[in-house]
């Protein structure tokens, strides 16, 4: 069992824990500093970013959403009488069809839950591969 | 790791500086907190070339930001959230060459263990088995023991409440004692008693 001192109060750590926390200090390199004041200072003599034109952009910006209101309201208008004029039969299907697309149907839903459960036990153990 | 009230009064000065256009002023702020920042992102990737490069751009867009610290945490509390941020997104775009928990040696029995090579490279052993925790346990880890096993300094650092913190960190170090169990030894320190009972939020 190996003590550490923080705060001015003994501490037990077990081995791991004392491991992990008194880990050595890294110095940063002599030329770190000056690095990053040299990128620092680079991007403060960089002009300000433009701002967006908002007040240019805007009556475009409504122009355009008013045209793809209008052809939306058009489509759906037109729409209606069209879906109204239909007459939704079922498809005849006979007994030789039917029969393998129920079996398909069944094969689709065992695919769909396996890769549910797939995706839900890799999401449980943080995708390391771990677990 | 924390800032004493020398270095906070240090920090709002120069970032009121900074901010009123002495950009001079920012080098205070990097000559602080560089050996600290280093060794988080160390911490993080476990490459001394990685490690600067990731902490020169966390004082990037410290500089970038610095308006929008909002002085209600302290400046460190606000410099650790953003570096640990940065630090999260860089390994995501290239990840470390990582192993996984089962590649890793697992350090001879400390009764053979005679010379500090030995024992600095079984340390090194545990070190690197944390990078090949899964990723939602490593960080909280990196973040604990880099704060000095300070629990409220990591969440805030990571951003979590405590508890989601002290939960991830008692999976963590089960994972951790499951790998290395001649070094599984009960804490009596109160702080790592109460991880063992942590349930995630």
């Amino acid at each position: 069992m190996n003590r550490t001192s923080k705060n001015n109060s003994e501490i037990d750590l077990n081995p791991i824990d004392h491991i992990l926390v008194s880990e050595e200090k890294l110095i940063p390199s002599s030329g770190f500093l000056t690095s990053v004041m040299e990128r620092v200072h680079e991007e403060a003599r960089q002009p300000a970013p433009i701002r967006f034109p908002w007040k240019r952009a805007v009556p475009g910006i409504l122009l355009a959403a008013g045209v793809f209101g209008m052809g939306a309201y058009e489509l759906v208008r037109q729409a209606i009488p069209a879906a109204q004029a239909l007459t939704l039969t079922p498809p005849h299907l006979s007994i030789t069809v039917q029969r393998p697309l129920e079996q398909a149907a069944w094969v689709a839903f065992a695919l769909a839950a396996s890769l549910a459960s797939w995706l839900l036990s890799r999401r449980l153990t943080g995708q390391s591969g771990l677990l | 790791m924390t800032a004493t009230p020398t270095s906070a009064t240090e920090d709002l000065a120069d970032v009121t500086r900074v901010l009123a256009g002495d950009v001079q002023a920012f080098e205070g702020i990097v000559r602080r907190w560089q050996g600290p920042l280093v060794n988080m992102a160390w911490r993080y990737c476990r490459d001394r070339g990685r490690a600067e490069e990731m902490a020169q751009e966390a004082f990037l867009r410290a500089w970038r930001g610095l308006a929008h610290w909002r002085r209600e945490s302290s400046f460190s509390t606000w410099l650790f959230a953003l570096a640990a941020n940065v630090f999260r997104s860089e390994l995501k775009r290239f990840p470390t060459v990582n192993v996984t928990m089962d590649e890793i040696a697992e350090p001879s029995a400390q009764a053979t263990q005679h010379t500090a090579l030995q024992e600095k490279s079984s340390h090194d052993e545990v070190r690197r088995a944390v990078l090949a925790l899964p990723h939602r346990y490593r960080e909280p880890v990196v973040l604990f023991y880099f704060h000095e096993m300070d629990l409220s300094a990591a969440a805030l650092t990571m951003g979590l409440p405590e508890g989601t913190l002290k939960a991830r960190l008692s999976r963590a170090r089960a994972l951790l004692r499951s790998r290395f169990p001649h070094l599984n030894q009960e804490s009596s320190d109160p702080r790592i008693a109460a991880l063992t009972t942590g349930k995630e939020a």
